[in-house]
């Protein structure tokens, strides 16, 4: 095993070329993009709206273009983009991000029937595109954006481009234009796959395309802006908010396609397209391309700001002023303080007044002036919505003396914040012009002790406390190159127990009814298989997927802990223990995680094989505002490599998030296999962007280009980070707005 | 033979599987999984859609006689939102003043499922709606309901990523006089005035019919944010 010394000055570049992308990001992250101007009003209408004008439309590599060709154009801040598309025998689906307004970043898989190349029939291919914007459009200057189209892939279909856009007011024509007509004209000069038609001239040499030797995965800045370059261009007209209409002049010759294999003929430069905006996130479109293929594509752009269904929460108590049905402050009583009963009888009404809201008292500590609730939230993705429900049935159900409530969000018996709110300014604050800025100046925020105090009232009836579910599950594996999509169905029991606060026994068992993992491809892998025998491991229908013991809990102020202990997921089980420290108002976390693990019988009952590794990490977790948050794991994988992983990632304040990662580590590119090393993308839907009710449920993905056996973490369940920092300022702040909602 | 009974025993487990999938079911303090989430929506949808196939349509308006309203004791406002042709019957639940002028009285549906706030007679917050006006400066005064001059009118909304966005109109007030309405077969001798806005792109038409001396905003049509688009009240009883 090399020493740590040596795998830093090895992967150096790579680590300088991180951090320094970290760094940039950070950088321009926190400067605030220029407010937009008003919205004109929708068509047929003159009143103030907030729904974004039709973005801009989509090309055949689902970034912002023309048909075959890019264009300067970025698509609204935070979209997630589908593209599908086809022309002659290549299939193409993408996924872009706009990850800020000035960036956006692609993956795409490429499938190419009949190519007849590379020792495949038909050859997929997966493909990383950053962009990035170099300057806005002004009024007389166009914008100009640079990309890298398959940057770090195999580089079949590696180009390099900058190109300016500039749009122009047309009058509108054919049907409702919100904003009048428009046209677009593109220019742009490229090199690799985008200089390969009719170049000007040449930059450096190109390092050929290998399909055979090139095994991926790390960026190829040794060829980019080499080699031929040649100028490619078009014009999109959009008379009216439905159709768009495209010519374009292509500056790719498709060597390997139509010179090197014969997917089809290329005749002509010009492609041609007609495009529908089908619905509001929906764009198709009909395409002439090359002078002989006709091509076809769907563009879905989801705006995680305008989610297909409008969440809408059953309107909360109102705040009754104590002044109503309490008389002058002098003659409230406290006597009640002293009397269990009395006491007890409060705690049941709140239970009550909190069920309706969807939350669960886990404590309540009443004094005569002042009350502490510990609540859990099941429900609202903002802590904030919770918050405010929890502290107006505090201000529904206290007698008149009580005037400071300390609300604490708990969750798994874990204590995450104190919010102090005094009655009187729920009283005075609930219609005020700004309700919920004018709240959030006058609330306390402060670490929560690590457990109620000694005249606190548990839940009535709370603990113990079981939950249970059966539901049906999905469970999707992607990228074999035999077929590129396999599925199992099936239905999981899952039972969870809290004998106490704090403690969690949690298990769940998986039947499979249907599905085709089982028949993937085994691993090659020439280390330890700590993550590639998926295969091996879905031979069985009934499987225990996890069964373990947690316990978590406060060992000090700004310290969380978890131990946990079991099968932990299907592929491991073991022994797992974590503190982190992260204080209530404190953007940066700092947590150890180490875990001695044990890989599971491939019948995922109770056995286990030989396999064992001490696995761990030192993480630090730094909020970088606006919902980026970056991260930063250092320590020993499960195939026993040493490392770093870097995340980063951006969450909605309605529960969208984004984001992608990369580990370093000591194993080298030719251990590691395809791809190089491991990395891959992630993104979360949250559920009631899709139900219109409220969850904090979401339907999440991990997407790799390869799953290989370098730089895997074992999954844990409950990981401390994400439990906590919803309760913290950052996470409270971000979703302030629905606190009175 | 045997190989048959084996295929039937695997078909009937699938049969079995398949039924367990659309019954999935939870219980206890826990939100239910993701899966089962979706599934209940899905169910719910299908119910709906099962509705309106078997002819169910939406209640249709209850036809509304003086008679029956004189048998009413408590206040009511009938509340229109006009983009999705909803309407209620709202019943008061709060009454109040705070340091700003102008009577807080808040109406809510009989489920409670939602409310509307009004600041002397101006709408000043929605909830349960989706989308909601959160809240509201507006020019109003504690001698006569409805808006008491021109100026700023100031509106936050919950936009649907749950941040609040401001947008900020400012208004003239034209007061077009005497007029008298019909609420269900009553007229009312009213002042009509009329709120004309400019702001955030677009412009708003606010109406008011308003009995100063009576102190009763009998009817009007407000605009609550450009996810609810405007709201027509109606004081079905005083």
């Amino acid at each position: 095993m090399p020493l740590p010394i040596l795998f830093l000055r090895r992967h150096g570049t790579a680590l300088t070329r991180a951090v320094a992308l970290a760094v940039l990001l950070a950088g321009f992250a926190a400067t605030r993009s220029p407010a937009q101007g008003p919205l004109p009003p929708e068509a047929g209408s003159e009143e103030p709206s907030f729904t974004p004008l039709p973005a801009a439309s989509l090309n055949f590599y689902g970034s912002p273009g023309g048909i075959d060709m890019p264009s300067a154009e970025m698509m609204p801040d935070g979209t997630f983009a589908t593209t599908l598309s086809g022309f002659g025998g290549q299939n193409r689906i993408t996924l872009t991000f706009q990850a800020t307004p000035w960036m956006s970043a692609s993956f795409r898989y490429h499938q190419l029937q009949d190519l007849n190349l590379f020792g495949f029939k038909t050859y997929y291919d997966r493909s990383f595109d950053a962009r990035f914007r170099l300057w806005r459009e002004g009024r007389y200057r166009p914008q100009v954006t640079l990309g890298l189209q398959d940057f770090s892939g195999t580089g079949l279909f590696g180009a390099e481009y900058i190109v300016a856009s500039k749009s122009f007011r047309t009058p509108a024509w054919g049907g409702a234009a919100r904003d009048g007509g428009r046209l677009m004209v593109t220019g742009g000069i490229g090199w690799g796959r985008l200089g390969s038609y009719n170049s000007l001239g040449s930059l450096g040499s190109r390092p050929a395309y290998s399909g055979t030797t090139s095994r991926g995965g790390e960026p190829s800045y040794d060829q980019w802006f080499r080699g031929p370059y040649a100028l490619f261009g078009g014009i999109e007209w959009r008379p009216n908010d439905k159709l768009g209409l495209k010519l374009e002049y292509s500056s790719d010759d498709y060597v390997t396609e139509t010179q090197t294999s014969s997917l089809f003929n290329r005749r002509s430069p010009f492609n041609f397209g007609v495009e529908y905006q089908w619905t509001r996130s929906t764009r198709l479109g009909a395409y002439y391309l090359y002078g002989s293929e006709i091509g076809v594509s769907a563009q879905i752009q989801l705006d995680p700001r305008q989610p297909v269904s409008r969440l809408s929460v059953p309107a909360p108590y109102p705040v009754q002023p104590r002044s109503q049905w309490a008389g002058p402050p002098e003659s409230w009583d406290t006597a009640w303080a002293g009397d269990r009963e009395t006491v007890l009888g409060l705690r049941d009404r709140l239970a009550e007044a909190l069920k309706r809201d969807g939350l669960v008292l886990e404590s309540l500590e009443v004094g005569p002036t002042e009350a502490e609730l510990r609540y859990r939230n099941p429900r609202y993705t903002a802590q904030a919505a919770a918050l405010g429900r929890a502290a107006r049935a505090m201000a529904a159900t206290m007698p008149a003396s009580v005037e400071t409530f300390r609300l604490v969000p708990v969750s798994n018996g874990m204590a995450l914040s104190a919010v102090i709110l005094r009655r009187s300014d729920l009283e005075a604050l609930e219609f005020d012009s700004r309700s919920a800025e004018a709240l959030r100046a006058v609330t306390g925020l402060a670490d929560a002790a690590a457990r109620p105090g000694p005249g606190a009232m548990p839940g009535p009836g709370l603990y113990p406390d079981f939950s249970w579910s059966l539901a049906q599950y999905t469970s999707p594996s992607y990228f074999d190159p035999s077929l590129p999509f396999r599925l199992d169905v099936g239905v999981d029991l899952r039972a969870t127990y809290r004998p106490a606060p704090g403690w969690r026994i949690s298990g769940k068992l998986r039947r499979r009814i249907w599905g085709n993992i089982k028949d993937g491809r085994l691993s090659n892998s020439v280390l330890p298989h700590v993550r590639t025998d998926a295969t091996l491991y879905a031979q069985e229908n009934t499987t225990l997927e996890n069964l373990y013991v947690a316990r978590q809990w406060r060992p000090g102020r700004n310290l969380y802990a978890r131990i946990t202990a079991g099968y932990f997921e299907s592929m491991y089980g073991g022994l797992s223990g974590e503190v982190l420290w992260k204080p209530v108002g404190s953007r940066l976390g700092l947590g150890v995680e180490g875990n001695y693990v044990v890989k599971r019988d491939y019948d995922q009952r109770f056995g286990f094989q030989s396999y064992k590794v001490f696995t761990g990490h030192a993480s630090a977790y730094y909020d970088l505002g606006r919902g980026y948050q970056v991260q930063v794991d250092a320590g020993r994988y499960l195939a026993g490599d040493y490392g770093a992983t870097f995340s980063l990632d951006r969450t909605f304040a309605n529960g969208w998030s984004v984001g992608g990662f990369f580990s370093v580590t000591n194993v080298s590119a030719a251990d590691f296999g395809e791809g190089s090393f491991d990395k891959g993308i992630r993104f979360r839907i949250p559920l009631n962007a899709l139900l219109g009710k409220p969850s904090r449920s979401g339907l999440g993905l991990t997407i790799r280009p390869v799953q290989r056996d370098g730089g895997q973490r074992v999954t844990v369940p409950g990981r401390l980070y994400g439990q906590v920092r919803e309760a913290h300022r950052s996470g409270l702040e971000a979703g302030w707005a629905r606190v009175w909602e | 033979m045997g190989e048959g009974l084996g295929m039937n025993r695997r078909l009937a487990g699938l049969a079995a599987a398949a039924l367990l999938v659309l019954s999935g079911c939870s219980g206890g303090t826990d939100a239910p999984p993701t899966q089962l989430q979706l599934l209940n929506a899905a169910r719910a949808a299908t119910g709906q859609i099962a509705g309106k196939v078997g002819g169910a349509e939406a209640p249709a308006r209850p036809p509304l006689t003086r008679a029956a309203l004189d048998t009413v004791e408590v206040p009511v406002l009938e509340v229109t939102v006009e983009q999705r042709g909803d309407w209620a019957f709202l019943f008061r639940t709060l009454e109040r003043t705070d340091a700003s002028p102008g009577r807080i009285e808040q109406w809510s549906t009989e489920d409670s499922n939602v409310t509307l706030t009004l600041r002397g007679g101006v709408l000043i917050a929605t909830r349960g709606l989706g989308g909601d006006l959160l809240s509201s400066a507006v020019q109003v005064s504690d001698a006569r309901p409805g808006p008491a001059g021109g100026g700023e009118h100031r509106q936050l909304i919950r936009n649907l990523d749950y941040r609040e966005t401001a947008l900020a109109l400012s208004c003239e007030l034209v007061d077009l006089g005497p007029e008298t309405i019909e609420i269900v077969e009553r007229r009312h001798a009213t002042r009509h005035l009329q709120q004309r806005c400019e702001g955030g792109g677009g412009r708003v038409v606010n109406e008011y019919w308003t009995d100063p001396r009576a102190g009763v905003l009998w009817q009007s049509r407000q605009w609550a944010g450009p996810h609810l688009g405007y709201l027509s009240l109606r004081r079905l009883v005083k």
